[in-house]
């Protein structure tokens, strides 16, 4: 509780520091939506022209889109302290974190968070409900429930594959880049259902960064055409993996902390 | 048992260097603290100096637990800082001279507020602590001020009372007169010494600024290419490397400079005498009477050498 309550005084506080260059933020926000916006655009425009891509109609890919868009970005809004890690290291904002008496991995959440990605997050919910719409699914409170558990345990996962970049800010690895095949790749390739890729890619998303349980196997689940012939139990069990990677890369998070060595005097 | 005590730590830093015409990086291991033992008493007042580079700040992160030791070992207080990380930051305060630790954009008292609430300070003991640090530091004018709008020394004096909220134990304050003008760095030593008087707060302090040593600290270690050099009272230190001193000399008409030993250097200037001498082998006393048998003196004065100057000659002898 006391935890939650410093979370939201940190990001109360936050935004007073975002609201001194009010005119940066404001522009920076729709610049956001307007990005995510034309990427919605092209989904549409896509589902347009074909109408369908596997077994998988108009509404259902804009489904698809609008969860792992609204986990996504969810991460980036609220975890941006750890998708935005190096920057704690270079300003030695990590040595004041070492030294105050609270978890470091939540003081490293409370840093930074970052509410432009909120226009991003909108236009996430948007597709999930034209989606919704366009399949003519109704959620009822199971679906939902799964819906939103869907989006958790997604946001975790994203989270997870970003700590692997954190992580490797203490090794000063400049290399960091190839790991953004797997987060923004990750996003990229994952907006669409699992099952119209390649084997291979199916594995990758599945096994190493699976995307596909966290988000396809209980979305597929909520459109009413089960991936692999999963049901609801193993609908709401798939996304745990999402916690499970998260958990496992913070553990490599905290033995990388070891290493580090803080900067100049 | 000594409230800080450190067994042979030590600290390497592996440092890749890229060399012309070469594809792989080379290696190098950096020793940033070799096999350093020291103690220290609570409530005690403790300068660290040594050349930039000399593994000060490498020392006083592990004290803090930010960075962790590859052998030896260090305790506060009985823990482990690397060990018992937020145990420990209960009871220690930090001041980095070069950054801060405030938040940037909003006003001071907002940040101590946070600050409250992470070092899960009661609200009564907040409150008579911070009419303290108000009183004592002169924040009541900029407390409602963002911290970016502030000059460096209003900076630094909201700073250390950041780092004080929580009561600590120890205060670790790593070169924090750094930019500071005359007036704000007598005002920040005077602070340290009545925060420990009063509150019996060990302080451990790295500076470059010898004045805040002969100002604060009754004991200095010296620090160089990692290793604990010299451990002792200032004036001890200083014993040792004051081995010159000056005299300026002015006859009434009549009088002129006695014949000198070899020792002592005299130049003329104007109508004045500069005589620099060691006093270990040519007492000062002597020196004087020498002087005296000269004739009436007009005008004299004696000064010590530039504690600085000392200091750079400590670095040379010990090729640092």
């Amino acid at each position: 509780m006391d935890s939650v309550r410093l979370y939201l005084k940190s990001c109360r506080m936050l935004m007073k520091s975002q609201w001194q260059y009010r005119t940066s933020f404001v522009l920076q926000t729709l610049s956001q939506l307007i990005m995510m916006g034309t990427e919605l655009l092209a989904v549409i425009f896509l589902i347009n022209r074909y109408t369908t891509l596997g077994q998988w109609n108009g509404g259902e890919i804009l489904f698809f889109f609008g969860v792992i868009i609204t986990s996504f970005y969810l991460t980036e809004a609220f975890g941006r302290g750890i998708t935005n890690f190096a920057p704690l290291i270079n300003k030695g904002t990590l040595d004041t974190i070492l030294i105050r008496p609270r978890n470091i991995l939540f003081q490293v959440l409370c840093s930074q968070a970052d509410p432009r990605r909120l226009g991003a997050i909108l236009i996430g919910v948007a597709a999930l409900m034209m989606g919704c719409a366009q399949a003519q699914v109704s959620l009822n409170l199971t679906k939902f429930l799964l819906l939103v558990w869907s989006i958790i345990g997604g946001s975790a996962l994203v989270l997870g594959l970003f700590m692997i970049e954190a992580t490797l800010c203490f090794f000063s690895v400049k290399s960091i880049e190839m790991v953004n095949i797997l987060t923004y790749g990750g996003r990229s390739t994952c907006q669409y259902p699992i099952d119209i890729y390649p084997r291979w890619l199916q594995l990758l998303f599945s096994v190493v960064a699976p995307f596909a349980l966290t988000t396809h196997v209980p979305a597929a689940y909520i459109l009413g055409k089960p991936l692999w012939n999963t049901g609801l139990a193993a609908a709401f069990i798939a996304p745990v993996s999402g916690f499970i990677f998260l958990f496992l890369m913070t553990l490599v998070f905290y033995q990388g902390l070891k290493h580090y060595r803080s900067t100049g005097s | 048992m000594p409230y800080i005590e450190t067994k042979d730590l030590t600290k390497t830093f592996i440092v890749r260097s890229k060399k012309d015409g070469h594809i792989l990086r080379e290696k190098k291991a950096i020793c940033a603290l070799d096999h350093v033992s020291f103690s220290v008493e609570k409530g005690e007042l403790c300068g660290y100096i040594g050349p930039n580079g000399a593994g000060k700040s490498t020392t006083v992160k592990l004290l803090c637990g930010i960075l962790t030791a590859e052998s030896g070992q260090a305790t506060v207080g009985g823990l482990t800082p690397w060990k018992s990380r937020k145990e420990h930051a209960r009871h220690i305060g930090v001041v980095f001279g070069q950054r801060s630790q405030l938040w940037w954009d909003v006003p001071v008292i907002d940040s101590y507020q946070l600050l409250r609430d992470i070092y899960r300070i009661p609200e009564h003991q907040y409150k008579k602590r911070l009419d303290e640090l108000i009183g004592a530091l002169s924040l009541e004018d900029f407390l409602h001020t963002p911290l970016r709008q502030l000059s460096l020394g209003m900076r630094m004096r909201a700073e250390l009372g950041g780092s004080l909220l929580h009561s600590p134990e120890l205060l670790f304050l790593d070169e924090p007169t750094i930019g500071l003008d005359a007036v704000s760095k007598l005002q920040l030593r005077e602070f340290l010494l009545e925060e420990n008087r009063q509150h019996g707060t060990t302080i451990m302090l790295t500076t470059h600024d010898m004045e805040d040593i002969s100002a604060l600290c009754q004991r200095v270690m010296v620090l160089g290419h990692g290793k604990l050099l010299f451990d002792g009272s200032l004036q001890s230190l200083l014993n040792r490397y004051d081995t010159l001193r000056t005299v300026h000399v002015r006859y009434q008409a009549g009088g002129r400079l006695p014949q000198l030993p070899p020792c002592a250097l005299a130049k003329q200037e104007g109508d004045a005498y500069i005589i620099t001498y060691p006093p270990k082998e040519l007492p000062t006393d002597h020196m004087l009477t020498l002087l005296q048998s000269g004739g009436a003196i007009a005008e004299m004065t004696l000064h010590e050498r530039n504690i600085d100057h000392m200091i750079a000659d400590m670095y040379r002898e010990m090729a640092l």
